[in-house]
């Protein structure tokens, strides 16, 4: 089953997505900010990361050109708060997808499916 | 110097009739003078004359009374000198020098007269001579001998008798027997000489007189109008321009009153457009003090309005991670209800919790959509697209999307597009959210039977500005209080009943218009009714081209 890492400062969002996702069967991992995030995506084996574009120490724009070439074929979704110029950056930038809190969890999942396919595609 | 000073400081009048008077004085005293000089000398020369004649007369005549000595037939004679009153005295000598006879008393004393009885002694001539006499008095002397005629006998024939012609060898000779000494008076001619110059001294005063009248009336026909001309001049330069110098003379004088009269004229123009500008420029300042005041005003608002932005996007930001948190409970948990029901839970338990939940995620959407328009407010336009769009035309749709409202409240619309509005740049989704924003505002304020009134018109182009298009949305409802109107455009700030709005319309509308680079303004009198005025520039495509190449999603377009 496909791997995610969850990368996020707000616990309830974490609990949630560890909680609704491990119920969708995929395995879930998190970290609380954007240096763990980092070190925990180049250790490598997730598939996808959720990644919130304000973070603690290492924003989610940072974690993506950080990784370079060490991304392999993981895919991303970012989440905002706050549709910012960073937010607007990584929209027009990166080519995925930027969910604005709060989000609705169906949507989530498309999203989820979509990029998955993308790896074996 | 002090002279040259004092001349340039007189005035013009004196200036010509002083030295005008000085040298026809000066000319008529030399010329009486010389006049006086000549009649002088032309009396002395008849005084001489006349004494000359008399004397020679009296020579001859007196000839036998000195040859015999005889008073009785010389006094006669001197007796008729009388008759001239010139003749001061006259005496007859002998050679011996004894007076044989005399008229007069006024004698000169021998002494002074010896040289020239001397002289007169020894000469058969005539000497004459002006002398001061006894008492002061001048007189003319003249002294002239007194001759008889000898025969004379000559030395060879004396001795001879007969037989000689006497008459033929006797000769003449002249031989001196005394001589006449007249003394005349000078007084007569002094006197005519005196008249002579009383008369040329009265003269030469009233010719005097007569040139300083001509010259005062010459040098007045000339001054009389370069004093008006001073006058006017003067006048002038102390500010009264309405100084016109009267003239019908067509000479320098007339040509400088009227070029006096005509810089007048244009110092009077000039002064007057210089008031019409000072006037014209104190009614500028006080409308663009008012302008400036405005523009602060609008100034110090917008700060406040980017503070709040601020302060929103923070708030947003903060609770869009809870919101997040709940909405993904409320879906997870419905999910898991529909999926999985507890046995023991009735059906009309799942109803309900079903129910509470749904109401969760509905209120928490609720919050999200309130979350999203604070940050509507506080965002800028880039993320909005721009197009090429009809106001009126937006007015249009919303017009018929909120016309069925107010019908149901017993409204009537009365609307007044302008014809002539141009194209512009904009969002007509985020205009039409607020030209519904105000048209439902305007009705809430508004009691039943009332009129809303629209209107729309353009302001034309100035300069490169491309004009404006002014939207205006006129109720006749129960006004805004004045210490509200500041507040009516600030998040969460309404005077509806609790529940009934958010607070968010008008300040999303001025975050709109905004972005739109356009102005919100109110104007509202309590119990009279709102006008809200929404004025947008006619703006180009490639001055908005910046702007709105750069994004063209938001955060609720990515959801």
């Amino acid at each position: 089953m496909a791997k995610i890492l969850i990368v996020d400062d707000s616990k309830v969002i974490r609990d949630l997505l560890t909680e609704f996702l491990g119920e969708l069967s995929y395995q879930v991992d998190s970290a609380e900010d954007g240096a763990k995030g980092l070190k925990m995506a180049s250790d490598g084996g997730y598939d996808l990361c959720i990644c919130d574009v304000h973070l603690p120490k290492l924003n989610g724009y940072q974690i993506l050109t950080e990784l370079g070439e060490a991304r392999g074929k993981m895919q991303f979704i970012f989440t905002d708060s706050l549709p910012d110029e960073l937010a607007d950056q990584i929209r027009k930038t990166t080519g995925f997808a930027c969910l604005g809190k709060p989000f609705d969890l169906h949507q989530l999942t498309e999203i989820i499916t979509q990029s998955l396919e993308k790896i074996h595609t | 110097m002090i002279w040259q000073w004092r001349l340039s400081d007189m005035k013009l009048r004196t200036k010509f009739v002083l030295p005008i008077s000085a040298l026809v004085m000066v000319c008529m005293i030399v010329l009486a003078g010389y006049l006086i000089q000549r009649q002088s000398e032309s009396y002395h020369r008849e005084l001489e004359s006349q004494g000359e004649t008399m004397i020679k007369i009296l020579a001859i005549n007196a000839e036998s009374g000195v040859l015999f000595e005889s008073p009785y037939e010389l006094d006669p004679l001197l007796s008729t000198l009388s008759h001239f009153s010139s003749v001061e005295y006259c005496l007859i000598q002998n050679l011996e020098g004894n007076i044989i006879s005399h008229i007069g008393q006024n004698h000169i004393p021998l002494d002074t007269l010896q040289v020239l009885r001397d002289c007169g002694r020894e000469s058969i001539n005539l000497v004459s001579d002006y002398i001061v006499g006894r008492e002061g008095k001048e007189l003319f002397v003249l002294v002239y001998p007194i001759s008889t005629e000898k025969k004379v006998m000559p030395r060879e024939t004396l001795g001879m008798t007969g037989g000689v012609d006497l008459s033929l060898t006797q000769s003449t000779v002249s031989e001196t027997i005394g001589w006449i000494e007249l003394g005349m008076s000078v007084e007569s001619v002094e006197q005519a000489t005196t008249h002579a110059t009383t008369a040329a001294v009265f003269l030469t005063l009233i010719v005097l007189l007569a040139t300083i009248l001509i010259v005062i009336l010459i040098v007045n026909a000339v001054v009389q109008p370069i004093t008006t001309l001073v006058e006017a001049t003067d006048k002038i330069s102390r500010g009264d321009f309405s100084t016109i110098v009267q003239t019908d003379h067509d000479d320098e004088i007339g040509q400088l009153a009227k070029t006096i009269n005509r810089m007048s004229a244009s110092l009077r123009q000039s002064r007057n457009e210089i008031e019409q500008y000072n006037r014209t420029l104190e009614e500028k300042i006080i409308e663009r003090t008012k302008q400036l005041d405005d523009a602060q005003t609008q100034l110090i608002q917008s700060e406040k309005m980017g503070a709040i932005g601020q302060l929103a996007a923070g708030v947003a930001h903060e609770l869009n991670n809870p919101l997040g948190g709940i909405l993904g409970y409320a879906q997870f948990t419905l999910e898991k209800l529909h999926k999985n029901i507890p046995d023991k839970t009735t059906p009309k338990e799942i109803e309900g919790y079903l129910r509470y939940v749904g109401d969760i995620e509905l209120q928490t959407r609720r919050c999200k959509t309130i979350v999203q328009n604070l940050l509507r407010f506080s965002r800028s336009s880039r993320t909005v697209d721009f197009d090429e769009i009809d106001v009126n035309q937006v007015m249009g749709g919303t017009i018929a999307f909120v016309e069925h409202q107010l019908r149901m409240n017993n409204i009537e619309l009365e609307v007044q597009l302008g014809t002539d509005l141009p194209t512009l740049q904009g969002n007509a989704g985020q205009l039409q959210q607020v030209f519904t924003n105000l048209i439902i505002n305007a009705m809430h304020a508004s009691e039943q039977n009332t009129v809303i009134t629209i209107t729309s018109r353009y302001h034309h182009a100035l300069g490169e500005f491309g004009g404006t298009v002014e939207f205006n949305v006129i109720d006749s409802g129960h006004g805004i209080a004045q210490e509200n109107i500041k507040k009516i455009f600030e998040p969460f700030f309404t005077t509806k009943d609790v529940g009934k709005g958010t607070g968010l319309g008008l300040s999303v509308s001025y975050g709109i218009i905004k972005e739109h680079g356009g102005e919100i303004t109110v104007k509202s009198e309590i119990d009279k009714g709102t006008t809200f005025t929404v004025i947008l520039p006619v703006q180009k495509k490639e001055q908005l081209a910046d702007i709105s190449k750069d994004d063209n999603s938001d955060g609720e377009q990515s959801v």
